[in-house]
C-alpha cells in the first residue's frame, strides 16, 4: 500500500512523538508542533497514538493514493478536498487508487496532520524516531504503508468525546499558561507587569524552530550574561532586542538567552495552532496544575 | 553529612524546575576552570541509572537538565530528583575516589589557509604570526562544555586569551563540514556543512558526527588539536569518506 507526493508543499514532514535520549549530543527532539491533533488522528483510525504521521503546513503537499486505505486529517483546517470534493476533519475517510488529496486554504490553525490506518515504512526510522528536522515530503516520494486488514473504522461515543475535548482545547481564547523559569526574577518589575497584562501575537517570521512574539518590549533589571543550559519546547527566551521567542518543536538543544519560563505542555498545541492575527495573553501557573492537566488530557487517549 | 573526599556534596547542587517536564540542577557556586568533576560524575550516574521516564540528561557548563515524561512520575519532581541526588551522594561516598577521569581526544587539524579560510585574517586580528596562532591553538587542552547548535557540535573552551577572536558580523551561508573555528573563548568544529559565523582557522578530516556512530564528542571530554599537513589531511579525509 502506498501514497505518493505529486506536488511538494512548503515544509511538510513525517513526525512522531519526537526523538528523545540524544539531546546531550545536540540532536533535537523535533516532535509534532501539536501533539494533541497528532494523537487524535491516530486514535480515530485505531492506531497506536504514537504512530508516525505527516505534519503539513500551508501550502501543503498534494497526495495521490495508490491503494485503497483509510486516512484521517486533524489539527488545522486547510480545507481538505479529495478529487475536488470537500472532506471532513477528524473522521476516518476511505480513499481509493488515483484519489488525490489537496488543501485549498488555511482557514484556521497552522499545523495539519494526516494519518494512515496502519504503519509507515520502518526504513525511514533513525534513532528510535521518524522525526526529522527538515522537510521530508518531496515531489515523487512514495511512502509504503503497511495497512491493517480492516473493513470499517467506527467512531464510537468515546472517540466522539475525545474529538470534542481536543477541539475545545485547541481553539479557544484562554490564556497561554507558563511556569516562571531561571531568569524570571531578573526581569525588570515594569516588564513583569507588561508581560502579565499586555497581549501578544505571533510574528510572521515564526517557524517550527520558534515563535517570535510581537508585544511589549521587555528588559532585564540589569544586563546579565547566562551560561547556556538546556531548553525545551515552550521555553520563553528574552532576546537582546526585548522580544520574546517561544522555542517550538525544532528548537536547538541548549540556549544562552534569558530563560523566562516554560509554557506548559497542555497549552503548547493551542499556541502551535494560533494564527498570527489572534492576540493572546500569558499567565502563570504551577507544576502541580500542569501535571494534573496533562494527566487528564492523556487519560482521554487510554481506552 | 556525606562527603566526597574533602568536599561536601550536600550543598553543591541547586535544584530548580524547568517548566512541567524538565528539572535543572545547577552548581551552587558556579564554574571554576574546566568541567566540574562532581557534575560530570552526576551526569554519568544518572545515565547509568536508566530511570524509566527519564527522556534526556543534558550536561552544559555549570548545569545539568533532566527531561522527564510526566506520566511516569506520580511524585513531586523535587522529591524525585532529591532521591536521585541522595543515591548519587551515597554512591559517590562509597566509591570515594572520584575516578571519572575525562578522556582526552586528539583531533588532527590541517591549518592550511586553503581550508582555514580565516587564518590569515585571524592572525591579523590576534596581532601574531600564523605559526604563533596555530601554536597557541594546539597547545591548549580544551574542555567540551556542551553540545548544541547542530548534532555533534561541541562548544569547547577556553581559547587562550591572545587568540580569542570575535564572530563574523555577518555569518557565512556555508561553512564546510570539519571546519575548526574560534568565537570568543570558544572553539568548535562544524559537524556538517552549515551556516556559521565563527572564524575558521583549519579543518579536521575526522567525521565529527555520523548517523550511526553519532557524536565524536560528549560534554566533559578533553580535546587537543594536532597539526597535520595538507597531504595527510587529504589522505585521512579520503579514508574517512570510504569508511
Amino acid at each position: 500500500m502506498s501514497v505518493k507526493i505529486i506536488k511538494k508543499g512548503l515544509s511538510d514532514r513525517i513526525v512522531d512523538q519526537g526523538r528523545f535520549g540524544f539531546q546531550d549530543l545536540g540532536i533535537q527532539p523535533s516532535g509534532p508542533m501539536d501533539f494533541l491533533s497528532a494523537q487524535l488522528a491516530n486514535l480515530i483510525l485505531g492506531n497506536d497514538i504514537t504512530e508516525p504521521i505527516f505534519e503539513l503546513h500551508f501550502p501543503a503537499s498534494v497526495f495521490e493514493f495508490e491503494e485503497p486505505m483509510y486516512i484521517c486529517i486533524s489539527g488545522a483546517n486547510f480545507v481538505p478536498v479529495i478529487n475536488e470534493k470537500s472532506v471532513a476533519l477528524n473522521t476516518s475517510i476511505q480513499v481509493y487508487p488515483k484519489d488525490q488529496l489537496s488543501f485549498l486554504q488555511p482557514l484556521e490553525g497552522r499545523s495539519c496532520y494526516l494519518a494512515f490506518k496502519g504503519r509507515l515504512d520502518e526504513n525511514k526510522k533513525w534513532l528510535n524516531s521518524y522525526a526529522s528536522f527538515k522537510t521530508t515530503l518531496n515531489k515523487g516520494d512514495h511512502f509504503a504503508i503497511d495497512t491493517a486488514a480492516e473493513n470499517n473504522i467506527s467512531i464510537d461515543a468515546l472517540k466522539q468525546n475525545v474529538i470534542q475535548q481536543v477541539q475545545k482545547n485547541l481553539f479557544n481564547e484562554d490564556e497561554i499558561r507558563f511556569i516562571p523559569g531561571p531568569a524570571w526574577n531578573d526581569l525588570d518589575p515594569a516588564s513583569i507587569q507588561l508581560l502579565m497584562q499586555e497581549a501578544f501575537t505571533i510574528d510572521s517570521k515564526s517557524n517550527r524552530m520558534g515563535f517570535l512574539l510581537n508585544g511589549p518590549s521587555l528588559q532585564l533589571a540589569a544586563t546579565k550574561q547566562y551560561l547556556s543550559s538546556a531548553v525545551t519546547m515552550g521555553t520563553l527566551q528574552l532576546l537582546p532586542n526585548g522580544q520574546i521567542i517561544v522555542l517550538m518543536a525544532d528548537h536547538q538543544t541548549i540556549g544562552g538567552y534569558a530563560n523566562l519560563g516554560q509554557i506548559i505542555l497542555v497549552d503548547l498545541p493551542r499556541l502551535a495552532q494560533l494564527n498570527n492575527h489572534r492576540p493572546f495573553k500569558l499567565s502563570i501557573t504551577n507544576v502541580q496544575t500542569a501535571h494534573a492537566l496533562y494527566r487528564s488530557i492523556q487519560s482521554w487517549f487510554i481506552h | 553529612m556525606v562527603s566526597l573526599g574533602m568536599q561536601s556534596l550536600d550543598n553543591k547542587f541547586q535544584v530548580q524546575l524547568l517548566g512541567d517536564h524538565a528539572i535543572l540542577i545547577k552548581l551552587s557556586k558556579g564554574l571554576n576552570a574546566g568541567m566540574d568533576k562532581d557534575l560530570l560524575a552526576l551526569a554519568q550516574f544518572l545515565k547509568a541509572q536508566k530511570v524509566p521516564g527519564m527522556k534526556d540528561i543534558i550536561l552544559a557548563y555549570d548545569n545539568l537538565t533532566l527531561v522527564y515524561d510526566i506520566l511516569h512520575f506520580d511524585t513531586n519532581p523535587y522529591f524525585f530528583v532529591n532521591q536521585l541526588l541522595d543515591a548519587f551522594i551515597t554512591e559517590a561516598s562509597n566509591n570515594n575516589a572520584s575516578n571519572n577521569t575525562a578522556r582526552l581526544i586528539k583531533v588532527p587539524v590541517c591549518y592550511d589557509p586553503s581550508l582555514g579560510i580565516d587564518l590569515e585574517h585571524a592572525a591579523l586580528i590576534a596581532k601574531c604570526s600564523i605559526d604563533a596562532l596555530i601554536q597557541a591553538h594546539t597547545t591548549a587542552i580544551y574542555t567540551v562544555y556542551c553540545l548544541g547548535f547542530l548534532p555533534g557540535f561541541a562548544y569547547m573552551g577556553d581559547v587562550p586569551k591572545k587568540i580569542q577572536l570575535p564572530r563574523h558580523p555577518q555569518p557565512r551561508t556555508k561553512v564546510a563540514a570539519g571546519s575548526v573555528g574560534i568565537a570568543g573563548k570558544q572553539t568548535g568544529i562544524y559537524p556538517m556543512d552549515s551556516p556559521g559565523g565563527w572564524q575558521i582557522i583549519g579543518r579536521t578530516p575526522l567525521k565529527i558526527f555520523d548517523p550511526v556512530k553519532l557524536s565524536l564528542f560528549s560534554a566533559g571530554d578533553q580535546v587537543q588539536f594536532d597539526p597535520i599537513d595538507l597531504a595527510l589531511f587529504h589522505q585521512l579525509n579520503n579514508q574517512a569518506d570510504v569508511c
